[in-house]
């Protein structure tokens, strides 16, 4: 069992380490700076409420992203109230606007917006599809089985790439 | 655009972006000294204050009562002891249900745990359900002995018919306010607010997550 102190620096060594997966997650589920800022918040509390129940029966990741996607799927349903703290979650983050990869990357923005346009189980799957991830371990993260998850990505890709050929033509 | 030039977008999108994350130390800091969160601190503001208010109605209402009953009618007695009891209980219900839903494990896999959040979020019209069944007593409460006395019929008839007509709404919303009827005219009538718009959101959820599974 870790004491405090061990304990808070996993959890500081978990996130630098993993910060991009909560960013992604976030990215794919919120549009608005500020939210995406509260949902990250929101996210990390959660990490860190539920770190002294983590064993490595799951891989890190999997458990990060089993975390970072249903608070990011509930983040808009729930009741209650996210705990707030006044400082600024990620620094630099603000700086950085999604409008200049959009620009720059037309393709970019079209995949962005057709995932956008998915519902919240649909862009899970996607996103971890996109993420490289196994059948396997999208199905360990989802609840679904392997053969569940190959067939309804399938279906996805297949609506994304008729969206793509729409746009070319 | 083939699979791999779909990941490769996708990578493309990303890898600036993480190049340049910082994550704020001092917040993480901040996080890591949280202690367990009590439901009432986590609820909106706007909750509390209706839940508070509900608090004080009961506790005002309550002593009032026990201080003056033999100095109040008997059918206000009842009928306020009958709406006191079932806010209290509603309350109870509400404010336990926001806590099971606070002390939920985000790190169980994603349709487990969507559906036990949806599930809870609408357990929470239990609380909405009981406090339909105090309809009655607001018919009940002006009662008093002098409407007894007299040749008051007409009035008696009038008076049961509408006490009637409260009994069976009451009844009639409390078993119907449920899951099933999400999608009756009625139903979607009495939920329309802004405030039942998580619930509502967690029944179509639901649906998803049911068709999801097949």
């Amino acid at each position: 069992m870790m004491s405090d102190k061990e304990l808070s620096q996993h959890f500081h060594q978990i996130i630098e380490k993993h910060k991009g997966i909560l960013f992604k997650v976030a990215k794919t589920y919120c549009q608005n700076d500020d939210d995406r800022q509260d949902l990250l918040q929101e996210m990390m509390i959660q990490i860190w409420k539920s770190l002294h129940k983590y064993n490595d029966t799951f891989a890190i990741t999997t458990w990060l992203y089993r975390i970072a996607l249903n608070v990011a799927i509930s983040f808009y349903r729930k009741n209650v109230n996210r705990q707030q703290l006044n400082i600024p979650l990620v620094e630099e983050m603000a700086s950085i606007r999604e409008e200049e990869y959009n620009t720059k990357h037309e393709q970019i923005s079209l995949l962005n917006k057709f995932i956008a346009e998915l519902n919240d189980l649909d862009k899970a799957l996607m996103l971890l599809y996109l993420e490289d991830k196994s059948y396997a371990e999208i199905a360990e993260i989802m609840g679904l089985s392997v053969t569940n998850i190959g067939t309804k990505l399938g279906r996805i890709k297949e609506k994304l790439k008729l969206k793509f050929s729409q746009t070319k033509q | 655009m083939n699979e791999s030039e779909l990941k490769l977008l996708w990578q493309s999108a990303n890898e600036t972006l993480e190049r340049s994350l910082q994550i704020n130390k001092n917040n993480a800091d901040e996080i890591t000294r949280l202690k367990v969160q009590h439901v009432l601190a986590s609820m909106k503001p706007t909750k509390v204050f209706i839940l508070m208010l509900g608090i004080i109605w009961v506790i005002g209402l309550g002593s009032i009562l026990s201080n003056f009953i033999d100095k109040i009618s008997l059918f206000f007695v009842f009928s306020a002891a009958i709406q006191l009891l079932l806010t209290a209980i509603a309350i109870g219900i509400y404010v336990y249900q926001l806590d099971l839903i606070n002390k939920i494990d985000f790190s169980e896999p994603v349709l487990t745990i969507q559906e036990k959040v949806s599930k809870l979020s609408i357990s929470t019209l239990n609380a909405t359900r009981l406090l339909f069944l105090q309809l009655p007593v607001w018919t009940t409460f002006y009662w008093n002995e002098q409407m007894f006395a007299g040749n008051n019929g007409l009035l008696w008839i009038l008076q049961g018919i509408v006490t009637l007509l409260f009994v069976y709404l009451a009844l009639w919303l409390f078993v119907n306010i449920k899951y099933e009827n999400r999608n009756k005219k009625w139903f979607q009538l009495i939920f329309r607010g802004k405030e039942w718009q998580p619930i509502l959101q967690s029944m179509e959820f639901l649906d998803q997550l049911k068709q999801y599974q097949e």
